[in-house]
């Protein structure tokens, strides 16, 4: 059964992901091209609702196929048949209300010759703008097919279908020629290239990319780079203004044959109802006001109503975990099944409704049109403290949960910068810091002289700990940026796209996969965690069977012996080995923490802080010395400790996805444990030295 | 040009553009990936562009070229030459 190949490519705004859907029945895989992080979904083209055997590839939406960036590098070279075999046909999607732009980017698809089909979309709302054209003179005007399409509401779609089956023989590639004013220098830098065996539209791929500085993203041959290099960086330049000059000129010529030129070239017909939204969405005080409402919305919507769900998910797993416990009866198997697997289960589950919700909601805003918006407004902020634009939304999610907000940086399109924004995240003091500091708060700053009064110095040292946490996040941020991981500030040259409604079938599509992705990838290593975990606070088991679980257990325990090891380290920074021990556990989630050392004190710590683990706490006193064990200073320090600490497998294991390796994972967590230790040393000394101790 | 009045200022490039003003591209300054990307985006000679709003601090800018909107940063707007005022 030989497959059919159909690539479906078309300028980013268009709708193409809408229409691919709908030809694949929203059925497809998700790769990668060889050596790229650009990502590639594969499906099926739907015949009468069976899968034919036609295979439709969705490249990444790019608004040409010149090689500045590795989307467009992606595009080319699976369009052209650079790197494996070309398509066998090419469905182009372009925005009928958009055509002045769209048809630069259509014109350079027909350079490649291939079999290709144009779908028009969104013909309605280039109806309502009053900017239509007509199917048959296009696509007279091209020599290609073209179906009109309506994605949203699915128009189109059978025809568009019956098109590309009935899609054959090969096109003739349609090269622009350069116009006479071009210099011959550019002339004859595309002979030359040609010259060496090389087809038109690479040539003219080559150019724009070495124009670019990005020969680095072609497959540029040894000879073909040579023709390059021959020449000055000015001639290569002047190629490719000749070569676009071309183009648009030729657009230019196809709009005044439509009958469109007019109104494109002095306005915008499709923006009309758009520009009176952003009239206030755009304005300086009343959208800077929309989006900080807009944005709280989002998290309060979250918080509100993930925390319940996550509630459910964790009663439902607790059940779960007696109900099994009740069946098998003791022992150590039970345990493993219990404690391990579907404890380990339900800590990957508990991230569901914060993913989904987030992805929902950043879905919703990007569709509609207004993350262009956003972008739009806080570029001057952003690019001033060194941040990609789209860094927004993940570095705010980090305050509610890391890895959400680690999952949305994928649409940071720069590898770099997205790894320096995933590295941010972890030190934006997360909602599982929450019950740490509440812990120590409430156990070691309470009676006593308050400064001002005692719950507002509470209030200040909490607000201190989430400050300390975003200048730290910045700070590191601002370090990668200029060492490990130096890239140049991205350009900002970005579409304002008309404010569209969502189709939200493609939005909980998405939201759907990127769900099933973090429960495939990154909850096979957060199960294994959790019973590497278990296992450490869990054995030797007690011999004489005494307090099973107890503190007597758990300081016999790999976990504890290690912990009480590790008391020389953990003196300078003003803890002790139980302190240690809640350290070691709350590597399976921060607030694990409370419910270990409730452990380690004896008791039956079920809920996030129980007044009487606060109590033991504030009366811990050392055997030897008679001295209480923790003090405020110590308390502070433990603080600082887990504001820098990467205390959670689950940020470990989405960055490990994202990344693709273990190396930034890595990296990341000794990086913080080794600053949190340095960070917690030097409080608490310091602290000593002016006689806080 | 006589008297006390002063001529008002003919924007040079796209950055210097007033609200609802529009000017036609002379060229783009500059080399590399930004100057490709720009003329790609439809920024080539002969195209009117007018400039629609700036956001909140003055930057980026908001322009209005071939039937769609284009945010720009001033300092790429400043690569924009203009030959002529349209308004």
């Amino acid at each position: 059964m030989t497959l059919r190949r159909i690539a479906v490519a078309g300028n980013p705004n268009v709708g193409k992901t809408s229409l691919f859907n709908l030809l694949t029945g929203s059925r497809y895989d998700v790769g990668n091209y060889p050596g790229m992080t650009v990502e590639q979904r594969e499906g099926r083209l739907l015949v009468g609702g069976e899968a034919s055997t036609n295979v439709l590839i969705d490249l990444p939406g790019t608004y040409s196929l010149s090689a500045v960036s590795e989307d467009e590098a992606v595009a080319f070279r699976a369009l052209s048949g650079e790197d494996e075999s070309a398509p066998d046909a090419i469905l182009l999607v372009l925005d009928a209300s958009n055509l002045a732009r769209n048809l630069y980017f259509a014109l350079q698809v027909l350079e490649l010759g291939r079999p290709t089909l144009l779908a028009l979309n969104m013909v309605d709302a280039a109806r309502d703008a009053g900017v239509s054209v007509d199917a048959a003179a296009l696509s007279e005007a091209l020599g290609v097919d073209v179906v009109e399409t309506v994605a949203r509401s699915g128009q189109g779609v059978r025809g568009c279908t019956d098109a590309l089956l009935k899609l054959e023989g090969g096109g003739d590639a349609q090269l622009v020629a350069l116009d006479d004013a071009a210099a011959s220098s550019s002339t004859e830098l595309l002979a030359a290239l040609e010259a060496v065996g090389c087809s038109p539209a690479k040539a003219r791929w080559l150019v724009a990319s070495a124009a670019a500085d990005r020969l680095d993203l072609t497959s540029v041959r040894p000879p073909e780079a040579e023709v390059l290099a021959k020449v000055s960086a000015r001639v290569r330049h002047t190629a490719a203004e000749d070569i676009i000059a071309a183009r648009y000129a030729r657009v230019d010529a196809l709009l005044e044959k439509l009958g469109i030129a007019d109104a494109v070239r002095d306005g915008a017909p499709t923006m009309s109802a758009s520009n009176r939204v952003d009239a206030l969405l755009t304005h300086p005080v009343v959208g800077l006001a929309a989006f900080v409402s807009i944005m709280a919305l989002v998290f309060v919507s979250i918080f509100f109503w993930a925390d319940p769900l996550m509630g459910g998910i964790e009663s439902a797993i607790g059940w779960l975990s007696e109900t099994v416990a009740g069946w098998m009866g003791p022992g150590l198997f039970t345990d493993l099944v219990t404690e391990g697997v579907i404890a380990g289960v339900g800590n990957v589950l508990v991230f569901v409704p914060q993913i989904a919700l987030l992805f929902l909601f950043i879905g919703l805003l990007e569709d509609s049109g207004y993350l262009a918006r956003a972008a739009f407004l806080l570029d001057r902020l952003m690019s001033r403290l060194g941040l990609h634009g789209r860094a927004f939304i993940p570095l705010l999610s980090g305050y509610a949960c890391a890895i959400p907000a680690i999952m949305g940086t994928r649409t940071i399109s720069s590898y770099k910068d997205r790894l320096v924004t995933m590295l941010m995240i972890p030190y934006m003091s997360c909602s599982a810091r929450l019950p740490i500091y509440a812990l120590v708060i409430g156990a070691l700053f309470v009676g006593g002289d308050p400064w001002i009064s005692e719950s507002v110095d509470q209030g200040l040292l909490l607000l201190g700990m989430y400050a300390l946490s975003t200048l730290s996040a910045l700070g590191a941020g601002f370090i990668y940026k200029r060492t490990v991981l130096k890239s140049p500030t991205p350009p900002l040259v970005l579409e304002l796209p008309p404010y569209r409604v969502p189709r939200l079938a493609n939005t909980t599509k998405v939201v759907f996969d990127r769900t099933k992705d973090f429960i495939k990838s990154a909850g096979t290593v957060i199960l294994a965690f959790t019973i590497v975990l278990w296992a450490v606070l869990s054995f030797p088991r007690d011999a004489t069977g005494a307090g099973q679980g107890g503190p007597t257990q758990i300081s016999k325990s790999y976990g504890g012996r290690v912990a009480q090891s590790l008391e020389p380290a953990l003196e300078p920074i003003g803890q002790d080995w139980r302190v240690g021990i809640g350290i070691i556990g709350s590597f399976a989630a921060r607030e694990v923490l409370v419910s270990t050392l409730g452990l380690a004190y004896g008791m039956e710590a079920d809920d996030d802080d129980p007044v009487e683990l606060r109590a033991a706490i504030r009366n811990d006193t050392d055997p030897e010395t008679g001295e209480p064990t923790h003090s405020r200073l110590s308390g502070l320090a433990l603080m600082v400790f887990f504001v820098y600490a990467c205390q959670c497998m689950s940020t470990v294991a989405v960055v490990r996805r994202e990344t693709r390796g273990w190396r930034w994972p890595l990296f990341m967590f000794t990086s913080m444990t080794g600053i949190a230790y340095i960070a917690a040393l030097i409080v608490f000394q310091v602290g000593l030295l002016l006689g806080a101790g | 040009m006589g008297g006390t009045e002063h001529p008002p200022a003919v924007p040079r490039t796209a950055a210097d553009l007033t609200i609802g003003q529009a000017g036609v591209i002379a060229s783009i300054e500059g080399h590399g990936s930004v100057v490709v990307r720009l003329l790609e985006m439809g920024l080539v000679p002969g195209t009117r562009v007018q400039l629609v709003k700036r956001a909140p601090m003055g930057d980026p800018l908001q322009l209005q070229l071939r039937g769609f909107h284009l945010s720009l940063r001033a300092v790429e707007a400043g690569r924009v030459q203009l030959r002529e005022v349209a308004s």
